[in-house]
């Protein structure tokens, strides 16, 4: 491991760039431990925002007023302003309250706050894709559904949701991407996530060009990953017939 | 069959079925009786409310006034999912677009509703789906997903999956509308041998031919009522109503023909007598 380190860092000091800082212990774990966080945000956020989108799409297309009306509003509210504020009214406000209400009992960290604010951010997003997926499946196939002697629930797991799950993929991968991106945010409350660590990192010694390729590098290999897996996923769920 | 209709109880009747969507009145008093092992065609011009006597049968849609009853069942009068369930597992249905389910194979459309619907095992429906495959000459694509397949596989398949259901009755809405007429043979090739096993069957058909071929009755709507019904061949060949017979002049038959025009260069037919030599 360190061997390799130490052949990247001269090979990279060919190309004028230094990496040295790479060896020294400290600023190396800073890095990694950041790496870590942010694998963390994103697992977590990619979870809770499905399951918000869900709820909310399933909210949405209920077809009762009183419960698409507030889910309406929630994903309008969420869509229109920007992540980075959401989470300082979050942080410094809504956190601050909390604190005041229940003092060091406040079991939310600045972390707990970023997951929560992107689960919420994306899962509108995700609310959309699911809806568009959901409107898509034709009544005439649910008809059918019916006609087969299929109760509400047996229709909706069995019919209804794969169908909606393949019309909406392309569209929640593209938000699964967006959302890798946006844990970016996580580093403006101080969440140690590899973008905080790198901020750390280059106010402490003169090396942001390469800590910048280093960053980009790494959300664009998350974002990538991503990416393969929905295009499996695409392959795997593939309809024959239908589409490419 | 006056005789068997004095004995035997109507597996299917409609008495007085009003229905109208949004105001729009689209049944307006409907009398049908359906016996066992029958084959009953409904036949009328577009928009006269004959699908939507197929899906009050089975309890798609609601009417507003009348009676619906099929077997021991009153269909107008269901309010719990549980009971529309156990009409419909009596109750096959086959629709015009086909409607499989597109993510499933061909053996998974067939296995689907008995396992989940039924509760029957793995081995038991996959036998069952094979051997109603095989009965619609479809055996041979029961991996294939329904999106590889022409519309009259497709109807083929969706009659089978109805059959899975074993049911009691069998209703057809306009099944071959979708398709070319050279697959519309296929598809009317099975319901006939389907009617002639004594399944109860209810067809709504533009297909004339066939329906005065396999039809015990034939039941004649326009604009949401029944304006005429009796056996096939009261209808076809001696109808009474002047509106049944001038529809069934256009459906069955000499559609106007225009007579040759012989000498106009300018019509494509007649081309080749005029055509050049460059």
């Amino acid at each position: 491991m360190n061997h390799w380190l130490e052949f990247f860092v001269h090979w990279a000091s060919s190309l004028g760039l230094n990496y040295g800082f790479l060896l020294d212990a400290y600023p190396r774990s800073t890095l990694a431990q950041g790496a870590l966080t942010t694998l963390w945000l994103c697992l977590l956020t990619i979870i809770g925002s499905l399951l918000t989108g869900l709820g909310l799409a399933a909210l949405l297309t209920s077809g009762k007023r009183a419960l698409a009306v507030p889910a309406r509003v929630f994903i309008e509210v969420t869509r229109n302003t920007p992540t980075l504020v959401q989470l300082y009214c979050a942080f410094l406000v809504l956190n601050m309250l909390l604190n005041q209400a229940v003092g060091t009992a406040n079991p939310l960290t600045p972390f707990a706050w970023v997951v929560i604010v992107i689960s919420l951010h994306k899962g509108a997003f995700h609310a959309e894709a699911l809806r568009a997926g959901i409107e898509a499946v034709p009544a005439v196939t649910l008809e059918a559904a019916r006609s087969l002697a299929f109760s509400n629930r047996q229709l909706l797991w069995n019919v209804q949701l794969p169908l909606a799950l393949r019309f909406a993929l392309p569209s929640l991968i593209n938000n699964l991407i967006d959302l890798v991106k946006m844990t970016a945010v996580a580093s403006a409350i101080a969440v140690g996530d590899i973008t905080y660590s790198a901020i750390m990192i280059w106010t402490q010694s003169d090396n942001v060009l390469e800590l910048m390729i280093l960053l980009l590098g790494f959300y664009g290999l998350l974002s990538f990953i991503v990416n393969c897996v929905g295009r499996y996923l695409e392959a795997r769920l593939r309809m024959p017939g239908y589409g490419h | 069959m006056p005789s068997i209709e004095s004995v035997v109880e109507p597996l299917v009747s409609l008495r007085d079925v009003h229905l109208a969507f949004a105001g729009n009145p689209v049944l307006k008093g409907i009398n049908l009786d359906v016996y066992p092992g029958q084959a009953v065609s409904i036949i009328g011009p577009s928009g006269s409310g004959k699908s939507t006597i197929l899906r009050c049968i089975t309890g798609l849609l609601q009417p507003q006034r009348g009676q619906i009853r099929v077997a021991d069942t009153r269909v107008d009068a269901l309010t719990r999912e549980a009971q529309r369930i156990e009409l419909r597992k009596r109750v096959g249905f086959v629709f015009q677009q086909y409607n499989l389910f597109p993510h499933l194979s061909v053996l998974q459309n067939l296995m689907i509703a008995p396992r989940k619907v039924l509760g029957r095992n793995r081995i038991d429906a996959e036998k069952d789906a094979r051997a109603l495959l095989a009965k619609v000459r479809m055996e041979h694509k029961a991996d294939a997903y329904p999106g590889q397949l022409s519309g009259g596989q497709q109807q083929r398949v969706a009659i089978a999956r109805a059959l899975t259901m074993r049911p009691q009755l069998i209703l057809f809405d306009e099944v071959t509308s979708a398709l070319d007429p050279e697959t519309v043979g296929e598809v009317l090739t099975v319901i006939r041998e389907l009617t002639q096993e004594g399944m109860t069957c209810v067809l709504v058909t533009h297909e004339m031919r066939f329906a005065e071929e396999i039809s015990d009755v034939v039941y004649f709507t326009e604009n949401g009522v029944i304006v005429e019904h009796g056996s096939a061949e009261q209808i076809f060949e001696h109808p009474a109503n002047e509106r049944t017979r001038e529809f069934l002049r256009h459906a069955l038959g000499a559609p106007a023909r225009r007579g040759p025009i012989v000498s106009d260069p300018y019509l494509l037919t007649n081309l080749s007598r005029y055509s050049l030599s460059v």
